[in-house]
């Protein structure tokens, strides 16, 4: 594998993709860390997969450019990139067996037949599949043909690692541990990588990065914890993790909702009077039966979720709709009707900007 | 067991007898008779009688006068016959799998219309096809006036080419002709087929995954190296068979080799015809003709089969 150092940063200038009146992404500017691994994640239409197909050259920009050490490699077809892609359906080919998809690069590339076994035998071993080189692909499960798409698109020594949301046609428990196997191998390689999902627990568990994306645009760059708690928009908090949204006015210190004033450690820079949303992830919301001393507001349990290790409780409040998440005690109960209090901790609330001007 | 099962399953019995019966009697009964009239004897100048005899065998294989003299006129039948099917099925499957390619990565609605053209196209009978063409090939009205209207000729004359078109028996010294010819007989057996093998060849290439193309793309390979190495190894059992199909088809044609092929090089499906309806009336022979003409094409099928397995059985 090309280390790291050897290759620069993937970057891209103001990449626009239209089809036809469609505008599928519009003037992404993004750096690709060289050795990293970033998760383009978003729901889907949201301009993500085709975002990757440009960069492997599957789909020409309607304009910007795409940069890879130094030069411009956006009128490049896919065959001169040779970037290793794992496509969401795997794509193997039927007629070869395990070992020939795997060398099938390096058969393209004109290398000879021995070198092509070895290099095909030695990622199989990389993938724990060493012995199932001579297997046809129909043989293969879920998981193990996932492994195979992987070492065959390492097999060229690409530059960049594109996946296609690799875990897709995985079920549950195997998506969890490939999950892992894969963040693994990547910072075994130390390869430029760039997983799509929509999936926001495995952008969370394998990337260095996440790019957010919505309608073709990025939302939000940054490391997951960035993301998680410091979204930079509503359309972020709400789609990574679950989230607390409050339409309220900004104050000098704060936000106020209703006849409410509510302190916030993060103001956003918000002048005053300006509609604002409150963010709060479930998890910070406190409930109790004394009235706190700040940022609380009564409310009435109207549905609990029970998780085990937690629970999820959703309150109307004279805010509106507010869910909170409470460790899951045995001795605790929390009723539907009970009333309580709701306390919003200063130290987690930041403000956003407001959902209507936003989409405005 | 209940009951009421037991009427339903003679029911069932009794259906599945009479459809033996019915593929017994349209498909099996006229082979077998076609087989004991060609041991059948001729009887000069009246009609033919029951009888087991080779006569007819080996008039077809050694000729008539055998041993005092051999004659291979109607092996030169068979070949012709075998080698216009197999060189127009496989020109039909060749040209045909590129515009199939091409044709599905068009859109739906593009595919669609084609299909429906290629599914009209399959109502126009042979001899309306041969119509068509034998307009097209005939030296007073056809290719052969547009050669010499344009200069085509005059350009063919100074450059040597209608030298060269006479060798191959494509030329007068005057003009280019085109009937009678194994060219025109091939093209036409082409033609007549090649909507068949578009319809024969769309299922399997159409259902070739986008992604599959993509990723040989991403791996080096330039577009063509990806039908080389991806597309037709992905298809070759259906390809392989089309061509089997066609072939087999092909094998008797009959209005084809009439109007275009010279008599010198006519096929077995003519020879047939002319000793069962024609002037010689000889049933016994057309018969014996018609069991060799199938036994060679079970042969070739038989063939291609052993082919797709030696090729699909390994890696």
């Amino acid at each position: 594998m090309k280390g790291a150092e050897e290759v620069s940063d993937l970057i891209l200038e103001d990449v626009r993709k239209e089809f036809g009146s469609f505008v599928a992404v519009q003037g992404a500017n993004l750096t690709f860390e060289a050795g990293k691994l970033t998760a383009l994640l978003g729901p889907s239409g949201c301009g993500k997969t085709t975002l990757l197909r440009m960069i492997a050259g599957l789909e020409g920009p309607t304009k910007g450019r795409i940069l890879l050490n130094g030069q411009d490699i956006a009128p490049l077809p896919a065959e001169k990139r040779k970037f290793g892609m794992v496509f969401q359906s795997f794509a193997l080919f039927p007629h070869l067996n395990v070992a020939r998809n795997v060398s099938y690069s390096l058969r393209i590339a004109g290398v000879d037949a021995a070198t092509r076994r070895a290099r095909a035998q030695e990622l199989l071993d990389l993938v724990q599949l060493g012995d199932k080189g001579q297997n046809r692909v129909g043989e293969l499960s879920g998981g193990q043909r996932q492994r195979v798409a992987i070492a065959r698109a390492l097999a060229q020594e690409p530059e960049i690692f594109l996946l296609d949301e690799p875990m897709s046609a995985l079920d549950a428990k195997l998506r969890n541990d490939m999950q892992m196997e894969l963040r693994l191998l990547q910072q075994r390689l130390g390869i430029t990588t760039i997983v799509v999902t929509h999936d926001q627990r495995e952008a969370m568990t394998m990337a260095d990065r996440i790019v957010v994306m919505s309608h073709g645009r990025v939302e939000q760059v940054g490391t997951p914890q960035e993301i998680y708690h410091r979204p930079a928009n509503a359309f972020v908090a709400s789609f990574i993790g679950n989230a607390n949204l409050l339409q309220g006015l900004s104050t000098e210190r704060g936000v106020r909702l209703g006849d409410t004033e509510f302190a916030v450690a993060d103001h956003g820079g918000f002048g005053a009077g300006r509609a604002v949303t409150l963010f709060c992830r479930p998890e910070a919301v406190r409930l109790s039966d004394s009235v706190p001393a700040a940022n609380g507001l009564p409310g009435t349990v109207t549905f609990v979720r029970d998780e085990g290790v937690a629970r999820e409780v959703h309150l109307d409040t004279p805010a509106g709709h507010v869910t909170a998440e409470i460790p899951g005690s045995f001795h605790e109960t929390v009723r539907i009707g009970d009333r309580v209090h709701v306390e919003f901790p200063a130290d987690t609330l930041h403000l956003l900007p407001a959902i209507e001007s936003k989409a405005a | 067991m209940t009951a009421s099962t037991l009427p339903q399953r003679s029911v069932l019995r009794g259906i599945g007898v009479l459809h033996v019966a019915a593929v017994l009697v349209l498909a099996v009964v006229p082979f077998l008779l076609v087989f004991a009239i060609s041991f059948g004897h001729k009887v000069e100048g009246a009609a033919w009688v029951w009888g087991f005899e080779l006569t007819n065998y080996r008039r077809f294989f050694v000729g008539t006068d055998y041993p005092d003299s051999v004659s291979l006129l109607y092996l030169k039948y068979l070949w012709y016959s075998v080698w216009y099917a197999l060189v127009a099925a496989i020109l039909a499957v060749a040209t045909a799998f590129p515009f199939v390619w091409l044709m599905t990565r068009g859109s739906r609605r593009a595919q669609t219309v084609w299909l429906v053209f290629f599914l009209c196209s399959l109502t126009f009978s042979e001899v309306f096809i041969v119509m068509g063409w034998d307009i097209l090939m005939s030296n007073r009205s056809g290719l052969p006036m547009v050669f010499q209207e344009t200069g085509l000729t005059d350009w063919l004359k100074e450059n040597g080419g209608l030298d060269l078109l006479r060798e191959w028996g494509l030329a007068t010294p005057r003009n280019v002709r085109f009937k009678p010819s194994e060219f025109a007989t091939i093209l036409t057996l082409t033609y007549l087929v090649w909507p068949y093998a578009v319809i024969l060849l769309y299922p399997p290439i159409s259902k070739i995954e986008r992604e599959v193309v993509e990723a040989a793309r991403t791996m080096g390979a330039s577009p063509f190296t990806v039908v080389r190495t991806v597309v037709m190894p992905m298809v070759r059992t259906p390809l392989v068979g089309a061509v089997l199909l066609l072939f087999v088809f092909l094998l008797g044609a009959y209005v084809t080799i009439a109007v275009f092929a010279d008599p010198s090089k006519h096929t077995l499906s003519i020879s047939v015809y002319e000793a069962v309806r024609g002037s010689t009336l000889n049933a016994p022979f057309g018969s014996a003709q018609a069991v060799v003409l199938l036994l060679t094409a079970a042969a070739v099928l038989v063939i291609g089969q052993r082919f797709l397995s030696a090729k699909t059985g390994g890696h």
